[in-house]
């Protein structure tokens, strides 16, 4: 067993990237820019920490950049080593391609976490000494399933890059992914639903519940869905425990699937 | 037991086929240097070994298991020296030997193995700052690392300036000497001679000799070759040459007449030559090297194949002509048939993918 070899060379490399800092500067000025745009102005004023999340930070930086910057970190995960030919000394040690595969989703995922960590947390330090009234747990909590979000797309994109000989295939399959989920998914299933009407009829659920489903597939509604509920106090609990555990479930799907397809396409390659 | 053992392999790329029907076994402890010219099928046997390339046919045996299934436990017991590879640019040396420790779970200090490959205080620096000769020996030092049974080195002097490839056999020679099995290829015989126990020549994708250096050097023993300067030179007067007792071959390089001959035939030559009118300026002779035995069998022969280079008039080394010659080798020293030429028109081919 040799994948956390291959997870921590590739998470210290990943680390040891000017991307990196970039990285944490970024989400550190964002957070802070909407902090700002919340702050209480009013005598006593609480700060609005689940507005600041829920309105601002979720849809804005977790939706759409988070994603994004799972797909830069991933896609070049395997096909950048086999175009630079790194991953011939990689494969001279004892790794089989699984090692190195789920090794790297291991690996950049957990880069991408202390990213967010690091670029989310940074502003709440200064929250948290400022003497207004910040609720701590609840911005920890949320930083928890925008981590979460990037490691999906972080395991998509490594899986498209375990199945593309070339970098370029590669950023084009995780882009194609990403625009799938973060802009199309909607109109989409919307279409495919209203297309596929008659036979959903027929099918022993309702419309209403494919329809939840098909939401809840995409993992940026997955995570909406959870964080929400987290922020509401409800997190798998109340009306919509099963959506939840629906959500969290294709989470799940969402990391494991897609690198094992790309292994599928990657062990039969020769490199 | 046998260390690498290939049983008809060949391996076929869309547009090429760069290994074609190979048998190829060394035995443990052997020191075994394999040959060829670039695009010969070296690099494409050995990332076969590894498993980074499956085997159209044939079956790949490392170390008593099948690469097919076992690849993990034999690399385990495997030290590497890719070609054509790359470092992780902003690791550190001692990063990467860490790393090939860790992946070993060996306990090997990683200072002590960049002290032996010579980058002793350099450990600390970003691998991507490393020249190329450095990589080199920061990607030996991972292969040394937990002192495996079998080395496979590819092109391991490619970057490397004389010092440095000394130090390289050094290495390979004291781990052969530690009871390891050393597998290296290489497109330069001078680096080879001095470590191996036995060579094979891959030509083509096809191995066309393979002997101990003491058998290539024995097949070789009589000849030399003759440079003359005869610019006037005809092909009457090569034909007339070639026609000489003794003469195993005459090539033509420019002015420069090559000639390949028993050590007692070359006033021979220098008569025939001037009996066909031909002013010879100058002449001297080198001794036979294996390095030209090399070239016999991966360059072959070009008769009328080339375009316009018109260097080669003549066949290779005619084995007929060697052991009718006093100073020929004893023709049960080494296999003769081995050593036959190959044919002249697999020459103009040269795989590469």
């Amino acid at each position: 067993m040799s994948l956390p070899a291959v997870a921590r060379k590739d998470l210290r490399e990943t680390v040891q990237s000017r991307g990196m800092i970039a990285l944490i500067a970024l989400f550190s000025l964002l957070v802070s820019l909407l902090a700002f745009i919340v702050r209480p102005t009013g005598q006593n004023e609480q700060f609005a920490t689940e507005v600041l999340l829920s309105v601002f930070v979720g849809p804005v930086l977790v939706t759409y950049l988070v994603p994004l910057v799972g797909v830069v970190v991933g896609y070049s995960a395997v096909s950048g080593e086999r175009e630079s030919g790194s991953l011939k000394l990689l494969l001279s040690l004892p790794h089989s391609r699984a090692d190195v595969v789920f090794g790297k989703v291991v690996g950049r995922g957990a880069a991408l976490s202390l990213a967010v960590f690091a670029g989310f947390l940074l502003p709440a330090a200064v929250l948290i000494v400022a003497p207004v009234t910040f609720n701590a747990g609840a911005f920890l909590g949320y930083t928890v399933f925008a981590a979460a979000l990037g490691v999906v797309f972080v395991a998509i994109s490594v899986g498209c890059s375990a199945a593309s000989s070339t970098q370029l295939r590669a950023l084009i399959g995780s882009i194609g992914v990403y625009v799938l989920f973060v802009l199309l998914w909607s109109f989409m299933t919307g279409r495919l639903l209203n297309a596929a009407g008659p036979a959903v009829d027929a099918l022993p659920v309702s419309a209403a519940q494919i329809d939840v489903f098909l939401r809840v597939s995409n993992p940026t509604t997955a995570v909406e869905v959870l964080s929400r509920e987290f922020l509401g106090g409800r997190l798998f609990a109340g009306e919509t425990a099963n959506r939840q555990i629906s959500a969290a479930a294709m989470l799940v799907f969402w990391t494991v699937a897609p690198p094992l397809v790309g292994l599928l396409k990657f062990d039969a390659d020769d490199l | 037991m046998t260390a690498i053992e290939l049983r008809g392999v060949t391996k076929e790329f869309a547009d090429v086929t760069a290994v074609r029907d190979l048998d190829l076994t060394v035995e443990d402890g052997e020191v075994y240097g394999f040959l060829g010219p670039n695009g010969a099928g070296k690099s494409t046997t050995i990332d076969m070994l590894l498993d980074l390339v499956r085997p159209t046919a044939g079956t790949v045996r490392v170390l008593g298991a099948d690469v097919a299934t076992d690849g993990v436990e034999i690399r385990r017991r495997t030290g590497v020296l890719p070609d054509g590879f790359s470092v992780y640019d902003r690791l550190s040396g001692r990063r990467h030997v860490e790393f090939a420790v860790e992946s070993k779970d060996a306990d090997d200090d990683p200072d002590a193995l960049l002290d032996r490959v010579g980058l002793d205080g350099d450990g600390d620096r970003p691998a991507g700052e490393y020249s190329k000769g450095m990589r080199q020996r920061l990607a030996l030092a991972m292969a040394l690392v937990d002192d495996p049974d079998l080395l496979i080195l590819d092109e391991p002097s490619s970057g490397l300036d004389p010092a440095g490839a000394k130090e390289m056999r050094e290495i390979v020679r004291a781990e052969a000497d530690r009871g390891a099995t050393v597998f290296f290829s290489s497109h330069i015989l001078e680096q080879v001679d001095a470590v191996c126990d036995r060579v094979g020549i891959l030509r083509d994708g096809e191995l066309v000799a393979e002997d101990s250096v003491e058998g290539l050097r024995e097949a070789v023993g009589g000849e030399e070759t003759l440079e003359v300067a005869a610019a006037g030179a005809d092909d009457a007067a090569v034909d007339a040459v070639r026609a000489l007792a003794g003469v195993s071959g005459v090539t033509r390089d420019g002015d420069v007449l090559v000639v390949n001959c028993a050590s007692d035939a070359k006033t021979d030559v220098i008569a025939a030559l001037e009996d066909a009118g031909v002013t010879v300026a100058d002449f001297h002779t080198r001794e036979a090297s294996l390095e030209d035995l090399f070239l016999t069998y991966t360059e072959g022969d070009a008769v009328g194949s080339e375009s316009d280079s018109g260097r080669s008039v003549s066949g290779p080394t005619d084995q007929d002509s060697v052991d009718s010659d006093a100073a020929a080798p004893d023709p049960d020293d080494s296999d003769s048939g081995d050593h036959d030429a190959p044919d002249d028109d697999a020459a103009a081919e040269e795989v590469d993918r």
